[in-house]
């Protein structure tokens, strides 16, 4: 029966016509994905599947329903909130506090330091302690980190990707001396390097010894830890990048499939690992699509894990944590924040995640405090205990729309992995730098969308809030951290056996030249009091550390404004700026210190570059000194500095000290934009910051901004 | 003038300054400009000018940033400038070159500069040729210069430096056919890259390609062409540039080549600049006269041929 046919449609046909005024066919709106959505979908939407199966049931193949067959309606979602912060003493009491809440899980955020492989004493790593992450130098801290928290029965997962070796040692070790031995430990260790090239560039060495890492872990953990999973695989940090979620699936699951065949290198059956493999998804702001997206994933998952000859049916089951999307949320109007977040999670939810984070509201600005917290946590115990969604599985089976809208998805998807594919997998992929740059390209269409006010975000380009609340923010004083981290580093070189220390880094470092599992001499070096940065040291010995090329997109942004008054407005004054001065504006954009996240950074130079300003960019994890160097060689006009790591009260008066000491005359200006709290601008100002963009912050009219402040700065000569 | 002094210092921000002056298309700049470069070029340094090219993709940067750190680690200084092919004809540009030479940017005895190509004749910028004098004057004894290989601007670039290297990659022998008519005869040396891993034997092979294509270009009076192996990533064969820099530049000298290149390069530069005064004086006056507009119409009207317009138009523009 085709209901196109049928009378009943033809009536509404017209009716919606007659509604709207606009014809049937010409009513579609595309997504970010470029997928069409039909006002209204009907039973022949559910046919010609190529991938959904109609008639599927939770818990059985493809698995579209979800992993189980009972889902919620036996046991609901684990709440695990992601934390971390300041000392390992700090951070413990916060945990121990929510667990008292009714949390149930932990996930340790780590400092970009720890993520880095760097101590906290490294002149490196100056603005970066304890800032959005907890300080971990040693065994020692881990062991205050989990203090009076039993680790046989608290499952523990931590975002960690580039220091890896060492700190899954350190949490090894920090288990037998609290007396649980390795085979009880549970949790999950990130291990995802892949996305890190990708996205969040917090590796240490070069794509293939990084991959050889991953593949010692799976292989150790398959082997000595059963109830530890190996592997997050993360597309999270592609959606915050500015990913549609087409991307973030196809890239993701294209990024497992790499993980499986560098495990399956080692000799191991996928049996043996594949169960023990974890997913990790954003949800964000569009509703459906993200509940779609975790269908689908789970679906192409199992008919990707049967072509690897997967027998056990647990290798077929994708399971996954989800967090709310960071990206989502505004400086502007910023309780708005909770209402996203609920939303999202509602999303996460219907969609059928294992385990949930919900972001705190303030978390646009700066690191939770312990109020914002208790709401995030609140908005998934409310989900669980009043709305009644745990009583159904997969509730939105069989919805002509959802249905639809995951086949879709999955379709999409699978020419993306087919691509990825041919070109020879992801590492492949990766090293060429592909993904990155179709992700920037999705990211820069986004931002310009709502720059141009096509998409409306309430509170910030619509609805404005005419008394913006104040809003209280934790803050960390990172040079007290780090000066606690040095003494408590100092402390351990002295009563350690320096002599075997040395030792079992020699060891490493040799261990590396060959194929031995570098875990194992790993946690020798740490049981003896290494460092995280020495034993992260005795390997860059021989794979060195990595440096990625960055190619950048160009004339995406632009593209959007074809016409717009706004911009050929800061267009037409850059080209006034030009005739006037003989060049044109010319900016630095930079990031300092050990934050990686470039995507703002990346958006600003593309899309200032697209409206005339010739851009510079500079390389990932400067010094302050180096980018003063840079900055006044180019004869620049301003420094624009992206800053998301909170690292900016250090680094920015140290950018304005290098300025001065090279040239005391110096007149180029410089600005922020990024997540910086309220409390901060102030402090900005008073040391010589022209101008502070927030997040949410519209490029065109901080562009405008900037080109009037440098215009003011000449005319003052 | 106070610059002056200021750059023959090594002061960094003063030879930024000067080397905007020299890009500015401002007339006030241009003016300060050429009295500038008037007084720095009493007072030469002692620089080695080294153009290098390639095409995209042969890690040319990465063995910039290789070879630049070891000849700072041997206490040399040494200036870098860079034509960025990244500029658009329309917009602005992005500048990548800070991404690709992390390490020696960092270094107080490096200044580096990036300037967006503009679309300009060959990818050589207005002004390359008066920064590297800037540079000269501030006491760097290598000027790198370098250009993405685009074909023209292989034949301007050379025309800037002492000594002209093209970096190839491993597997281009190949091309060579190709691309051997014009640039063989500017080049001096030939670097194949990444020799290194698996690439090894390809580099090499390479390499003996080069050697025996290069063989057919012998100068009488030139050094031979040479040809060598490197691996930017492993920092291995960088003595080996420098010696054969310095062998060529040696050579050179005694025979007089080195200064017999200047010589020519500076004609090429006058004519150069002359032909630009010209050219913008002519089409000033095209403009200004409206001959053109008015001479079509009348071929188009069949009263005069195509031939005869210009003739007379030529003979308009050029007596005054």
């Amino acid at each position: 029966m085709t209901n196109k046919s049928n009378n009943g449609f033809n009536t509404w046909q017209k009716s919606f016509e007659k509604e709207t005024k606009k014809n049937f066919s010409d009513a579609k709106s595309e997504t970010d994905e470029g997928i069409d959505i039909k006002p209204v979908y009907t039973r022949d939407d559910l046919e010609n599947f190529s991938f959904v199966e109609n008639n599927s049931l939770p818990g059985q193949w493809p698995y579209t329903r979800g992993p189980k067959a009972s889902m919620y309606t036996n046991r609901p979602w684990t709440i695990r909130q992601y934390a971390g912060f300041s000392t390992a003493e700090e951070s413990n009491e916060f945990y121990k506090k929510n667990l008292e809440s009714g949390q149930k899980g932990l996930s340790v955020a780590f400092d970009l330091p720890t993520h880095r492989g760097y101590d906290s004493d490294d002149d490196l790593v100056m603005g970066d302690v304890g800032k959005a992450g907890v300080a971990i130098d040693t065994v020692e801290d881990m062991k205050i980190l989990f203090n009076n928290i039993p680790l046989d029965q608290m499952s523990v997962s931590m975002t960690m990707n580039g220091a890896v070796l060492p700190v899954l040692a350190s949490f090894i070790v920090a288990g037998e001396e609290q007396g649980v031995d390795k085979s009880l430990l549970s949790g999950t260790i990130q291990n995802d390097i892949l996305k890190e090239f990708m996205v969040r560039n917090t590796y240490i060495y070069p794509p293939e010894p990084s991959m050889k890492i991953v593949a010692d872990i799976i292989e150790f953990t398959s082997k000595e830890m059963p109830k530890f999973n190996s592997i997050s695989i993360s597309g999270y940090h592609m959606q915050e990048a500015g990913a549609d979620n087409v991307l973030e699936l196809a890239y993701t699951l294209a990024d497992g499939m790499e993980y499986v065949r560098a495990a399956m290198s080692k000799g191991l059956d996928v049996d043996d690992f594949a169960p023990r493999l974890s997913f990790f998804f954003a949800i964000g702001t569009d509703f459906f699509m993200e509940i779609a997206k975790l269908r689908a994933a789970r679906t192409l998952w199992a008919k990707i894990m049967k072509n690897f000859g997967a027998k056990n049916e647990r290798s077929l089951i994708l399971r996954t944590h989800c967090q709310t999307s960071g990206v989502s949320l505004t400086e502007k109007d910023p309780y708005n924040n909770i209402i996203r977040t609920s939303y999202e999670a509602l999303s996460a939810i219907l969609g059928g995640t294992q385990s949930l984070h919900t972001n705190s509201f303030d978390e646009a600005i700066a690191l939770p405090t312990d109020e914002s917290a208790r709401i995030a946590r609140n908005t998934q115990l409310i989900l669980q205990n009043e709305t009644g969604v745990t009583k159904t599985v997969d509730p939105l089976a069989g919805s002509y729309f959802v249905e639809n809208l995951t086949e879709e998805l999955s379709k999409k998807a699978w020419d993306i992995i087919t691509e990825i594919e041919e070109l020879g997998g992801m590492t492949k992929a990766v090293k060429a730098g592909i993904p990155k740059l179709k992700i920037e390209e999705s990211a820069t269409k986004k931002q310009a969308k709502v720059d141009s006010g096509s998409r409306v975000v309430v509170g910030v380009n619509k609805y404005k809030n005419p008394k913006e609340p104040s809003v209280d923010v934790r803050v960390i004083d990172n040079n007290r951290v780090r000066d606690d981290q040095i003494k408590k580093i100092q402390a351990i070189k002295k009563s350690r056996d320096t002599i075997a220390v040395e030792k079992a880094l020699t060891n490493l470092t040799n261990a590396a030249k060959d194929e031995t599992n570098l875990l194992i001499p790993c946690i020798e070096a740490i049981k003896l009091r290494a460092t995280v940065g020495e034993v992260s040291k005795a390997l860059e010995q021989v794979y060195g550390r990595h440096f990625a090329k960055s190619l950048s997109v160009s004339g995406v942004y632009g593209k959007h404004f074809e016409g717009d008054e706004e911009f050929m407005k800061v267009e037409s004054k850059i080209k006034e700026f030009e005739n006037l001065n003989g060049r044109r504006p010319r900016v630095l954009v930079v990031k300092m210190g050990q934050d990686g996240h470039d995507r703002g950074a990346k958006i600003v130079a593309t899309s200032f570059a697209d409206m005339g300003f010739d851009v510079d960019m500079g390389p990932l994890f400067q010094s302050p000194k180096d980018v003063a160097k840079d900055a006044i060689e180019n004869d620049v006009h301003a420094i624009g500095v992206s800053t998301l790591a909170a690292g900016h009260k250090t680094l920015v008066p140290e950018l304005m000290k290098g300025l001065k000491e090279i040239d005391p005359k110096s007149k180029i200006i410089v600005f922020v934009g990024g997540i910086i709290p309220e409390q901060d601008y102030d402090f900005l100002y008073e040391n010589n910051v022209s101008a502070i963009f927030g997040p949410g912050s519209n490029i065109i009219e901080s562009a405008e901004k900037v080109i009037d402040l440098i215009s003011d700065n000449l005319s003052k000569e | 003038m106070e610059l002056v002094d200021k750059i023959i210092k090594g002061e960094r921000a003063a030879i930024a300054k000067a080397i905007t002056l020299v890009e500015s298309s401002k007339d006030t700049d241009q003016q300060i400009s050429r009295e500038l470069i008037s007084e720095l070029i009493k007072k030469p340094g002692k620089s080695i000018r080294v153009g290098f090219s390639g095409p995209p993709g042969v890690g040319k940067s990465t063995f910039i940033e290789s070879f630049g750190s070891y000849l700072v680690s041997q206490n040399y200084k040494l200036g870098i400038l860079a034509i960025d092919p990244s500029s658009q004809i329309t917009g602005g540009s992005i500048l990548g070159d800070k991404t690709r030479m992390v390490e020696i940017s960092k270094n107080p005895n490096t200044f580096i500069r990036s300037t967006p190509s503009r679309g300009t004749l060959g990818g050589i910028s207005m002004g390359t040729r008066e920064a590297s004098i800037i540079l000269d004057a501030a006491g760097y004894d290598f000027i790198f210069i370098e250009t993405v290989g685009v074909g023209q601007s292989e034949i301007v670039a050379s025309n800037l430096v002492d000594i002209f290297t093209l970096i190839v990659g491993p597997g281009s022998g190949d091309e060579l056919q190709g691309i051997k008519k014009g640039i063989t005869e500017y080049a001096d040396i030939f670097i194949v890259n990444k020799n290194d891993g698996e690439l090894k034997m390809e580099a090499s092979k390479t390499a003996a390609d080069y050697k025996s294509a290069l063989s057919y270009y012998k100068k009488l009076d030139a050094l031979e062409k040479q040809v060598l192996l490197v691996s930017a990533i492993e920092q291995t064969g960088m003595e080996d540039v420098i010696k054969t820099i310095n062998q060529i530049i040696d050579q050179n000298k005694l025979k007089g080549i080195f200064d017999e290149r200047r010589a020519d390069q500076l004609e090429y530069w006058i004519e150069e600049e002359v032909k630009n005064i010209i050219a913008s004086d002519i089409t000033k006056r095209l403009t200004s006269k409206g001959n053109i507009p008015k001479y079509s119409e009348k071929v188009m009207k069949n009263e005069m041929s195509m031939y005869e317009a210009v003739e007379t138009i030529t003979k308009d523009t050029l007596k005054q």
